[in-house]
């Protein structure tokens, strides 16, 4: 992919990150997802990078010319999609 | 080329850019080396409250409290903002023996000067409206001693106003050895994967992990990974108006109190204490525990199921509430609960900010400034011999 990006586009929506606040992150020092991630809240929302952890992994490897692998991923946690509190305690969905 | 500076600071989290922020603002040329980025360690895994209300009467509470002064003034002060936010805290005791206890730790506190107070059910349940209503009361401590802020913005807020003073950070960066002179075994320079940087004082600020650093000069640092689990929910109304505990936080943290709870036998086992939190985007924060896992912090299972179940005997209404996300973390344990902050008699110009258990966040500005202190052989700002590293010996 090498599509430029404007700097105005919505990455992460559930928390609402811009292309622009992710350059600056990455221009603060981060050099992969989770360094992002920490700067600007992308992937912490409710669907916890699914839909825009490709999309920084790209702004990533343009920014500073590294190989996707390098970009790395988020941290896989549990649950593997969202389940309340309730359903938790009895061990239901686990 | 050489690079040369006065202090050298290992590990760029809590601790760490405290130490070398203030180092830098007192006139050393200072750098600060991560073997990760900075903010990666402990300190990106935990909750990020300071209190006083969660410490033994004496220094512990003495520290925290001077932290908690210091926190904000700095956060006015300093251009970064890292989310202080002023709290207050509740202690809930979910018994009368519980809240028995509580009273005796609150009189003991108040002897001390401590503004804190109990209240009882009725009050309770006015400044807490979702809390269950048959819980015995709580230990009340206002704002001026419970703050919540963001663990790693306080860590880029460090370095950044540190650069203000020169600071040089340099992160990814391994280290390979650490050189001392042949005959007085002063601290001479350290090889890293940046080439030898050349300085007379290293401080060793590498948490959990002091242990592996210390070992490269063949020090034993008796610091234990202690590991705590939280849970995060989506986005929601504001659950709670303070920062919550259960009175029982003080078992799992301390063994020299005991009273037993009736709880489950997961989390009795689970080592629960049950907390929560409210974050300026609106998550909650439910935590928590202590166990000893070496340095495993992947989520377990039976802890996602222990928190959630004394959880809801607290919140009820947490049960329709959905849960996103649950990370862990270590703490740097030391047996007597106290941190290390100190020089090291056995090698000149090597020094110790390590072991601050469950309260790094907390105790971090205050630590630089001991540490700047202790450095420059200054008198700190009160009597700090109990975090001697000479008490080990
Ligand atoms: C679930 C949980 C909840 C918590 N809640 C709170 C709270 O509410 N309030 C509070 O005050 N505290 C809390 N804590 C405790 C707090 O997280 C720690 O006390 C704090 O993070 C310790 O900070 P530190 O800077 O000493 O160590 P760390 O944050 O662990 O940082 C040490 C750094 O040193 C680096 N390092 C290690 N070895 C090397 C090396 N050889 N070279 C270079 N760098 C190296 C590591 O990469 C790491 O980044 C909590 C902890 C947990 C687990």
């Amino acid at each position: 992919m090498s599509t430029e990006l404007s700097d105005d586009m919505i990455v992460c929506r559930c928390e609402e990150v811009t292309v622009r606040e992710i350059k600056e992150a990455i221009h603060e020092g981060a050099r992969d997802i989770v360094g992002v991630k920490r700067r600007t809240r992308a992937g912490m929302g409710l669907c916890q990078g699914r839909t825009c952890e490709k999309l920084v992994q790209q702004i990533l490897v343009q920014e500073l010319g590294i190989h996707p692998k390098e970009a790395g991923t988020s941290s896989a946690r549990p649950p593997v999609r969202p389940v309340t509190f309730g359903e938790l305690a009895k061990g239901e969905v686990l | 080329m050489c690079k040369e500076y006065d202090v050298v600071v290992i590990g760029a989290v809590a601790i760490g850019t405290s130490v070398a922020y203030h180092l830098a603002k007192a006139g050393y040329s200072t750098a600060i080396l991560e073997r990760g980025d900075v903010a990666s360690g402990s300190s990106s895994h935990c909750d990020a409250v300071a209190l006083i209300c969660d410490k033994l009467p004496g220094i512990d509470t003495k520290m925290g409290q001077a932290s908690i002064d210091y926190f904000a003034e700095i956060a006015d002060e300093f251009e970064y903002d890292f989310e202080y936010v002023p709290k207050g805290c509740l202690y809930v005791c979910e018994t009368q023996t519980e809240f028995d206890a509580a009273s005796d730790y609150c009189a003991k506190q108040n002897a001390d000067g401590y503004a804190l107070r109990m209240v009882g059910r009725e009050e309770l349940c006015e400044m807490e409206p979702h809390i269950a209503k048959d819980l015995a009361g709580a230990l009340y401590t206002p704002e001026s001693g419970a703050i919540a802020v963001s663990p790693y913005k306080l860590c880029f807020a460090f370095i950044h106003e540190g650069r203000k003073y020169g600071l040089e950070c340099y992160t990814y960066c391994d280290i390979t050895k650490i050189n001392l002179d042949a005959k007085t075994n002063q601290v001479e320079s350290i090889e890293t994967n940046y080439g030898t940087i050349k300085t007379k004082r290293i401080v060793n600020c590498a948490g959990a992990w002091a242990p592996f650093v210390g070992k490269l000069t063949g020090l034993t640092i008796p610091i234990e990974p202690r590991k705590g689990t939280n849970l995060v929910s989506e986005q929601t109304e504001r659950l709670c108006n303070h920062k919550i505990l259960e009175y029982g936080y003080m078992l799992s943290k301390f063994d020299s109190i005991n009273f037993k709870r009736k709880v489950s036998p997961l989390v009795e086992e689970q080592n629960i204490a049950f907390n929560l939190e409210y974050t300026p985007s609106n998550n909650l924060l439910v935590g928590g525990n202590r166990l000893f896992r070496d340095y495993d912090i992947r989520s377990e299972i039976e802890t996602l199921k222990a928190i959630s179940e004394r959880a809801l005997r607290f919140f009820p209404e947490l049960a329709d509430i959905k849960c996103i996300r649950a990370y862990s973390g270590v703490r740097p344990f030391v047996i007597d609960h106290l941190p290390i902050v100190s020089d090291v008699d056995s090698i000149p110009g090597y020094y110790i900010a390590a072991g601050h258990e469950g309260d790094g966040i907390c105790f971090s500005p205050v630590t630089g400034r001991f540490m700047e202190q202790i450095i420059s052989g200054k008198p700190t700002d009160f009597d700090i011999s109990k975090l001697d590293f000479a008490r080990f010996s």
